[in-house]
């Protein structure tokens, strides 16, 4: 055990061993040996399966590749092509209104359940886990489950909603409302874990803070507004955070009940990726897709941590 | 007492409202199993039918019969526990070094495994799949386990729990002369056993879902997982929804029932986790 690991560690030693006291037989040597010990895997498995990949999606992205062939050289080409590409253009804007035609609907839904579920009442956790259901059953298996809900004849969404007088409703076929199908389940099935972050949140803030409220007077409207929700901005972040990645994210109902379709209203940047990577075989073009994909992420990340350090400083 | 006649009412209707919106929740995944015991008449009948006339055990026995769906089933048992296990052996390893111990690269690796939280699967999707093509894993059981062998959620979860561990507590360890690695699996551990379960459940629950590298990995049925099978099912038989829901009925089940089993725990252990910074 010991050799193994004194030799893993001269593999990757910092050039000066002056200063960072990992040799010697000092407690603080030993212990710093054991600690990087410890994290030897994680180097490895989030080196080869998120460093590595990340530089390699960004320069496949500067070649033309179809897996088979030699890649060849082509410069910023994909990129212009890219942005020239309508279905490319389309791919992004669609990503967009579906990721926030989710996330909105959940967080008002999501924190409205936490504050049901912050009180006690009878049955509080049967039905708690009730609501959390959906959440466990996997995607493909809930994505199944709406392509039938949406038969345009006998599927239970299109009858429940002919109860209200709209009928002749073909969700899915038609290009105006196939992504509205697909933010109905993700809505349904994406709530319940963002419900439970909220009562997590909720749960946090110190009891003492609404007894001092009580004792002035506060009513219950007061004391969400001044005392909840400023107090549960933390988590309204990473919930915000958290929630659009998994958006953007998105690619299983889509592939299962459109395939991208009606023409393409449900193309997704995750669908264009795997379709030109993985149908199309055009690896070069699908890796500079990712690349935008990722700086699209990345920019909404960082307007969003801004849009805190905003409101914390007023 | 009109006062208690008012409180009663407010209470009888907040049931009544959860109620409905459990029935309103619920109401998919009950149409899935109340389908899949429907013959295909039923299903299609113009006249919505809401249970089916008999409980129709034919389409489970179809599904079995007409489709590797024993395969499928067994192959996400494997694949899902070989990961679960996997997680559970080195997520708690990086947490504590990542908690209790100073080393150089430390926050270099903590940053790197917090920023993957923030990459979308599809964005590294070709270059892992062309690592895993050179090391000759495309459909192969290591080519679907491996991606999934660790999980920035599950060290930076790990990393949580191990920050919670009194330093008292690892440090008698030392003073008593016991090593590094006998602190960890005697006094480390045992003490971090709850979230270890929550681990196993969180992981067990995300990688029964996954759905796109197992498409893109697998390129025969014989490795196929079940949500790829379902989607293959999908893909031959369009109108076979009484065989759809059945097949999703049998997807559906494991995970549904170990959540039942460890509701408490399991929402305990969510609520817990996120709670923390």
């Amino acid at each position: 055990m010991t050799a193994n690991f004194a030799s893993r560690q001269a593999t990757n030693q910092p050039k000066q061993p002056r200063n960072n006291g990992l040799f010697g037989n000092t407690l603080e040597a030993r212990k710093k040996r054991f600690g990087l010990l410890f994290a030897v895997p994680a180097f490895l498995f989030f080196g080869a399966f998120y460093v590595y990949p990340l530089f390699q999606t960004f320069y496949v992205s500067f070649f033309s590749w179809g897996l088979l062939d030699e890649p060849s050289f082509l410069g910023i080409t994909n990129y212009t092509r890219l942005f020239a590409d309508k279905e490319f253009l389309n791919a992004i804007w669609v990503s967009f209104f579906y990721a926030f035609g989710v996330v909105i609907p959940i967080w008002g839904v999501a924190l409205g359940l936490a504050l049901i579920f912050n009180q006690a009442f009878a049955g509080r956790q049967a039905y708690l886990t009730t609501y959390y259901i959906p959440a466990v059953i996997s995607l493909t298996v809930w994505s199944l489950i709406w392509l039938l809900m949406y038969n345009p004849t006998f599927g239970l969404f299109t009858v429940v909603i002919r109860w209200f007088g709209i009928t002749g409703v073909r969700i899915l076929d038609d290009p105006a409302t196939a992504m509205l199908g697909m933010i109905i389940l993700s809505i349904w099935k994406g709530t319940p874990v963002y419900m439970l972050i909220f009562i997590a949140g909720l749960r946090a803030i110190p009891g003492d803070y609404y007894e001092a409220a009580q004792i002035d007077g506060a009513r219950a409207w007061q004391r969400l507004l001044f005392i909840t929700l400023p107090l549960l901005r933390p988590v309204f972040l990473y919930v915000m955070v958290i929630s659009i990645i998994e958006a953007f994210k998105v690619f299983t109902p889509m592939y299962l009940l459109t395939n991208g379709g009606p023409g393409s209203a449900t193309r997704v940047l995750s669908m264009f990726i795997f379709q030109n990577g993985f149908q199309y075989l055009k690896m070069g073009y699908a890796s500079a897709a990712s690349v935008i994909f990722l700086l699209i992420l990345l920019l909404l990340a960082v307007f969003q941590f801004r849009l805190l350090r905003f409101q914390q400083s007023d | 007492m009109s006062r208690r006649t008012l409180r009663l009412v407010g209470t009888i209707s907040g049931q009544l409202g959860l109620l409905a919106g459990a029935i309103f929740i619920m109401a998919p995944a009950l149409y899935m199993l109340s389908a899949s015991f429907m013959t295909s008449s039923e299903i299609f009948s113009t006249q919505v039918k809401f249970l089916p006339a008999s409980l129709n055990w034919e389409n489970y026995v179809e599904v079995f019969a007409r489709f590797n769906f024993l395969r499928y089933l067994s192959n996400s048992v494997l694949v899902t526990g070989a990961v679960v296990i996997l997680n559970l052996v080195f997520s708690p390893m990086v947490g504590y070094s990542l908690a209790k111990f100073n080393y150089p690269g430390k926050n270099v690796l903590l940053l790197f495994i917090l920023a993957t939280v923030m990459v979308p699967f599809t964005a590294i999707l070709i270059p892992l799949f062309l690592i895993i093509r050179n090391f000759g894993w495309v459909n192969t059981y290591q080519g679907l386990i491996m991606p999934f062998a660790m999980s920035a959620f599950g060290v930076f979860l790990m990393r949580q729990f191990m920050l919670g561990v009194p330093d008292d507590y690892i440090d008698a360890g030392r003073i008593d002369g016991a090593s590094e690695g006998r602190i960890y699996f005697q006094i480390v551990l045992p003490l971090i056993q709850p979230a270890l379960i929550t681990l196993a459940i969180v992981v067990f629950v995300a990688n029964w879902d996954e759905f796109l590298w197992m498409l893109v990995v697998t390129t025969g049925d014989a490795l196929r997982t079940l949500p790829v099978g379902l989607a293959k099912f999908r893909e031959q038989y369009t109108t076979r929804y009484e065989l759809m829901m059945a097949g999703s009925v049998i997807a559906a089940a494991p995970v549904v029932l170990l959540f039942l089993a460890v509701q408490r725990r399991f929402l305990q252990g969510m609520a817990g986790l996120s709670g923390l910074k």
